[in-house]
């Protein structure tokens, strides 16, 4: 055996650039607490986070800096009863968290099908303890994190996977998602959720039509 | 020019508040549910968060191709 053969492949990433790891971050942040409410861990955590660095009067920054205050005051017993009362009602919930509500999606090249088919077109399919359908926003927005940071044993994706991505599934429905999130009767907490998640989908369009 | 479009963007993630990871790092660490922290473990089966509820197992119903 010659030590070419002998050798290992190397693999090597380079850590993200602070902007695309905050990315990452907001993804995941969305993602969790679209799948589930806070616990008082996360809570305590959001609200000692500091404000957007430079983020001035924009929308993002003001946002999250509202998210921050709220979670000071807000306890996990109350966040859990509030998404209970919003996502998992019996029957007909008060706002859909499923992509496809807000796309008219037929059960024909449903939106969960195409999405299952473009992760797998990129190496990745849902975890085999997933409860939730592909079209859940927690679920894409957690796709979202591993394109842009990488995970599940692989690097992060290009711009154009992510924007492609971005623009197949979350940007068509995200607005109206979580316009009716921010509406809805019994939303207190997930107001700011909803705000934050408006403004960081917004601010994601804008970014990827400048590259 | 690429490069350039790619300062454009950079710069506009950075003034948006987007360079400073750390404000939402520090959330980061705390944003698995306590109920499946573990990799593998099933997420939230108790009566906090999201499940597979009927509503859920009605849609998955009314999709299927």
């Amino acid at each position: 055996m010659n030590a070419q053969a002998a050798m290992a492949p190397v693999t090597l990433h380079r850590a993200l650039p602070p902007e695309e790891a905050a990315r990452a971050h907001f993804y995941a942040l969305l993602a969790r607490l679209l799948k589930a409410p806070p616990d008082g861990a996360l809570l305590h955590a959001i609200a000692a986070a500091p404000g957007l660095d430079g983020g001035g009067s924009g929308g993002l920054a003001r946002a999250w800096g509202e998210l921050v205050a709220a979670s000071s005051v807000m306890d996990a017993d109350a966040a859990a009863e509030e998404h209970e009362a919003l996502f998992a009602t019996m029957g007909k919930p008060v706002v859909s968290v499923f992509a496809g509500f807000y796309t008219g999606a037929t059960p024909v090249a449903h939106p969960r099908v195409r999405v299952r088919s473009d992760l797998a077109a990129l190496g990745l399919a849902p975890r085999a303890d997933a409860t939730e359908p592909e079209d859940h926003f927690g679920a894409l927005f957690e796709a979202m994190r591993v394109l842009v940071e990488g995970g599940a044993g692989r690097g992060p994706a290009t711009l154009d996977e992510q924007r492609r991505f971005f623009e197949s599934h979350v940007r068509p429905a995200a607005g109206r998602f979580f316009a009716a999130l921010g509406d809805a009767q019994p939303s207190n907490y997930y107001r700011k959720v909803a705000a934050l998640g408006a403004a960081f989908v917004a601010l994601e369009a804008e970014s990827f039509s400048l590259d | 020019m690429k490069s350039t479009k790619s300062t454009t963007r950079r710069n506009f993630l950075l003034a948006a508040g987007l360079g400073g990871a750390g404000a939402v790092a520090a959330v980061a660490t705390a944003r698995k549910p306590a109920t499946g922290a573990a990799k593998g473990a099933k997420v939230a089966q108790g009566p906090q968060g999201y499940r597979a509820s009927e509503h859920v197992l009605k849609y998955y119903k009314t999709t299927e191709v």
